[in-house]
């Protein structure tokens, strides 16, 4: 075989395994890299949230909106635990499956890319249902809350390749 | 933890990731940090229970004005910097008091609404409270009124707020420690959070009913509504016990 035609062809069968070219269940984990730090975030203003409503804190930071409105809203509780507190769990789950699946050996697991679709999927929902609360039942905007669902609706859009890649994977099974 | 994705490349991420980590974990911790600092409390606390109209009612702590057994209540709800609420107080008010709560007749009942929390009011209405420790809840309400304008566009709120307390004669040292402190921010949170869920959209809003029964609101603040809606109530009254 002519040397320089050997290097094409070992090149293109490089290439097909390599995480740019986007090969079956090799797709890049950049994105994974995104939810964790925008879901690592999420887990700080949720938990910040999360300490007001405890009463952890003094007064809530709020330059923007009416914080205390929403939080003092009936809306801030599910039964005896504050709304805050699902968005620690939620944005604490997302950052614990981002990190294992930046782990070797661990891209290709199927509960890894489902959950942190469907994850993103129930936080952009529940998050979408907050919002509407916030706009038309108690008028009035708490800005942690808005910056919770922006970050949510980012972590779920950074997930959107988890598609592709179980898709990916399922083939290559 | 492995890496798969380019040693270097991994390694920049955990270090962003262990950097936002530490100031997630600083920033938290400084918020609940400062609750034990001691600082003033300038925007509502979370009250627990809220959403229940019968708890919030045993929360909220009004300032009165007149005979208890007063068979008429004039309800007020005021925010310190709404310049309406100053017109009431000021001008509108005394003639109130004249005409029904020094005559025995009606109650004043004032709760405060800081409409906008953050921009003073909240604070202000402490204040309020912790001169009325000190008995002088009525004097600095109306020194409060009186100088709307020159506390209201004062950055530095706290000194403003400390030297009007000296100028009403006001233990210094007792009103400093009361106001730096979250003291009263419960039951001006409660009285905020219970015009919410009465529906009350404006300040300032008067309501007048029999005493412990059911107030009307009324559609505006002038003497000749509040006068109007008085006579009803004691009209209504006598009819009864005629």
């Amino acid at each position: 075989m002519d040397p320089g035609l050997s290097r094409v062809t070992e090149g293109r069968e490089r290439g097909a395994e390599a995480p740019s070219t986007g090969g079956p269940g090799m797709l890049p984990a950049r994105n994974r890299m995104a939810v964790a730090l925008l879901s690592l975030v999420g887990f700080f203003v949720a938990f910040y949230m999360l300490a007001y409503a405890l009463g952890w804190t003094g007064p809530v930071v709020c330059g923007l909106g009416e914080c205390e409105k929403v939080q003092a809203s009936p809306y801030s509780k599910i039964g005896p635990i504050p709304v805050a507190g699902f968005g620690v769990v939620g944005y604490g789950a997302l950052v614990v499956l981002a990190l294992l699946g930046l782990r070797s050996g661990w891209e290709r697991r199927r509960l890894i890319s489902l959950g942190l679709w469907g994850g993103s999927a129930v936080g952009v929902g529940f998050s979408a249902y907050l919002t509407y609360l916030e706009a038309f039942v108690i008028r009035a905007w708490c800005q942690w809350c808005v910056v919770s669902a922006i970050l949510m609706l980012l972590v779920f859009l950074a997930s959107l390749p988890e598609l592709r890649r179980m898709r990916a994977n399922s083939h290559g099974n | 933890m492995s890496e798969n994705q380019g040693g270097g490349g991994l390694k920049g991420f955990y270090l962003v990731f262990g950097a936002l980590a530490l100031v997630g974990l600083g920033v938290v911790g400084y918020a609940i940090g400062t609750r034990f600092s001691g600082r003033a409390v300038t925007t509502p606390v979370a009250l627990e229970g809220s959403g229940d109209v019968q708890r919030l009612m045993e929360m909220a702590v009004p300032l009165y004005r007149g005979n208890p057994d007063a068979p008429v209540s004039i309800v007020v709800f005021g925010d310190y910097l709404c310049s309406h609420c100053a017109t009431f107080s000021l001008r509108i008010r005394p003639l109130v008091e004249a005409a029904f709560v020094d005559t025995g007749q009606a109650r004043l009942i004032f709760y405060d609404f800081p409409l906008n929390p953050a921009t003073g009011s909240f604070l202000a209405a402490r204040a309020a409270r912790c001169a009325g420790d000190q008995n002088h809840f009525w004097e600095y309400h109306d020194l409060l009124y009186r100088n709307q304008l020159t506390w209201g566009a004062e950055r530095d709120k706290i000194s403003i707020l400390e030297k009007y307390a000296e100028d009403l004669g006001l233990r210094g040292e007792e009103f400093r420690a009361c106001l730096n402190s979250d003291r009263h921010a419960q039951e001006v949170s409660a009285n905020r959070e219970l015009a919410h869920v009465l529906g009350i959209g404006g300040t300032p809003s008067v309501l007048v009913g029999r005493a412990g029964g059911m107030s009307r609101r009324l559609s505006n603040y002038s003497f000749e509504s509040i006068k109007e809606a008085v006579e009803a109530v004691l009209g209504a009254g006598s009819g009864e016990q005629g």
